[in-house]
């Protein structure tokens, strides 16, 4: 396995505080480092194709898929991510070939991944304490293995980002026009959906399953109130998702504040949404 | 109910479109019948029909959105038909930050859109919002664009695939008198230049007698086809729509131009 240590070293050179010297501190750094931007980017798409729910139904599919993992002694973290990529192409081969409304199958999945999950949980109590960690998130624990993972995931989804930004926002705007004008729709829909659900899965680990929508969405809601120019919304939710994550988990350490990184990330990340709904008001007084 | 195609087919005419047998079921419900007819190249074609007589289910099937038994032969200029389609309306979050230019653009760039519109790209949508007299609106947000302002977008993005066929949806939903004439205007013009064939859906009789040169009238099955004023006829009409319509008067239409009760025969421009 590659030695991560030049990199976390790079980490506490950069952010030279006193909790950033931790090994655990500055692999939680490096995850969130990797996370962050693949959150803002794909938080850009769920707004666009008003996807909200579909980012939740997979995120509460990852109750299942740990104890699936739990009960047949497999690796939790390897079965919650597949299970979920498994949930998200269901949803959206159901959406693609039924006519019920996108959140009636979404909801039909998201009951049933959450009901399935509670009926596993509750044939063994120890596994509750286990399941815990993902409804609040522990991005501490994070361990090398999976951050290669994260690296690999990003690798592959910035170069799908790269392909296909453009035709997935044709594809958000109207998909008939986007298919009269020889996009290809249907793979593009599933390959959104596949690396979205990853996606939603390694943030579980990093905020939990209550805040998972937050990560995508606030970065996002945030860039659309300052961007003038979809090229620039893509730049905005970066820079709102770093900060906020670089920020929430300094802030979390904090001896003065000592809170839940997850929770921490995302009050941060609400805290440039609230900045930036001025932005339109003192656009619109310079104007006048 | 009037007689299935009462002016026989010229067989010289060249297809741009052939529909052959279409059918279309929707949950038991028949929507399109064994339709069949033909798109002439270089021509403005409409179809018309009342409400739920299948006319957008029959431009779906063109576009492949729908299922359909049946056959649909589309020719192009030179080998597989481009086809720019024109929606109804573009159902789309009127937050999103998207400018016209990067609208344009999106189909066409690779490199994503957040390393900016590239210059051809921006010349070339700003030369084509020229043409439909939309060069104004370049820098503007397309979710703060009006409802006639839309269309003109929307008929400069379907002209950039440079079509052999540019199908409409009803261009005249949402918009004004005024500003629909314009547009109809507007599309002669560029498909006199253009040389593309135009198939649009329309329920606006005023607007297909002016532009049209040739009607598909549809209600579930074809009832006719044929030039305007050989299918505009009140018996044809009122076959398909069930009533008296009272806008057209084939008997009194000219070689190349209709006369209707529509206001822009009443002033004395158009007199």
């Amino acid at each position: 396995m590659p030695d991560l240590s030049p990199l976390y070293a790079l980490i506490a050179l950069l952010l030279p505080f006193d909790c950033m010297q931790a090994r655990f501190m500055q692999q939680a750094m490096a995850g969130l480092l990797l996370l962050a931007p693949m959150a803002a980017a794909m938080g850009i798409m769920v707004v666009n194709f008003r996807m909200a729910f579909f980012s939740d139904a997979i995120s509460h599919s990852a109750f299942a898929g740990v104890a699936l993992g739990l009960i047949f002694s497999l690796d939790p973290n390897w079965t919650m991510p597949v299970f979920g990529l498994l949930v998200g192409l269901g949803i959206t081969i159901l959406q693609r070939h039924s006519s019920l409304s996108n959140d009636t199958v979404i909801g039909v999945f998201f009951s049933a991944m959450v009901a399935f999950g509670l009926a596993i949980v509750s044939r063994d109590r120890s596994l509750a304490r286990d399941l815990q960690r993902f409804l609040y998130g522990d991005i501490l624990t994070i361990s090398d293995p999976q951050i290669l993972c994260l690296l690999a995931l990003f690798l592959v989804f910035m170069t799908f980002q790269v392909v296909s930004y453009n035709h997935l926002l044709y594809i958000g705007l109207n998909p008939s026009l986007a298919r009269a004008h020889r996009v290809r729709v249907a793979a593009q829909q599933y390959i959104f959906a596949g690396l979205l659900s990853l996606i939603v899965m390694f943030a579980v680990q990093a905020v939990g399953v209550l805040l998972v929508t937050a990560m995508l969405i606030v970065p996002a809601a945030t860039a659309r109130n300052v961007a003038r120019s979809a090229g620039s919304m893509f730049w905005w939710a970066m820079l709102a998702s770093i900060t906020s994550a670089v920020l929430g988990l300094i802030v979390s350490a904090q001896d003065w504040a000592r809170t839940a990184t997850g929770a921490t990330i995302i009050l941060v990340a609400c805290g440039w949404f609230l900045v930036s709904l001025a932005i339109p008001v003192l656009r619109r007084e310079r104007a006048s | 109910m009037a007689a299935t195609d009462p002016f026989p087919r010229q067989p010289t005419v060249v297809a741009a479109v052939r529909f052959e047998s279409i059918s279309v079921t929707r949950d038991g419900v028949s929507i399109l019948d064994g339709v069949s007819a033909t798109v002439p190249k270089g021509s403005c074609t409409a179809i018309i029909g009342p409400n739920g007589a299948g006319k957008t289910t029959l431009l779906l099937a063109l576009l492949n959105e729908i299922t359909y038994q049946g056959r649909i032969h589309v020719t192009g200029n030179s080998g597989r038909a481009r086809i720019g389609y024109v929606p109804q309306r573009l159902a789309f979050d009127r937050g999103m930050p998207l400018t016209v230019n990067e609208f344009l653009a999106m189909g066409f760039q690779k490199k994503p859109l957040w390393f900016g519109v590239r210059g051809d790209l921006q010349r070339q949508g700003l030369d084509f919002l020229t043409l439909v007299k939309a060069e104004h609106l370049a820098g503007r947000r397309i979710g703060a664009l009006s409802g006639g302002e839309m269309q003109r977008v929307l008929l400069a993005l379907a002209l950039m695939q440079e079509p052999d066929l540019l199908v409409l949806d009803e261009p005249s939903a949402g918009v004004d008198f005024q500003g629909e004439h314009i547009f109809c205007e507007l599309l002669d013009d560029l498909r006199r230049q253009k040389g593309f064939t135009q198939l649009m859906v329309s329920h606006d009789l005023p607007t297909v007698t002016h532009h049209a040169t040739h009607v598909i009238c549809l209600n579930r099955k074809v009832a006719a086809e044929g030039p305007p004023r050989q299918t505009l006829t009140d018996a044809n009409l009122t076959a398909i729509f069930g009533m008296h319509m009272g806008l057209v008067n084939s008997r009194s239409m000219p070689e190349d131009k209709t006369n209707c009760s529509a206001p822009c025969c009443q002033g004395p421009a158009d007199a």
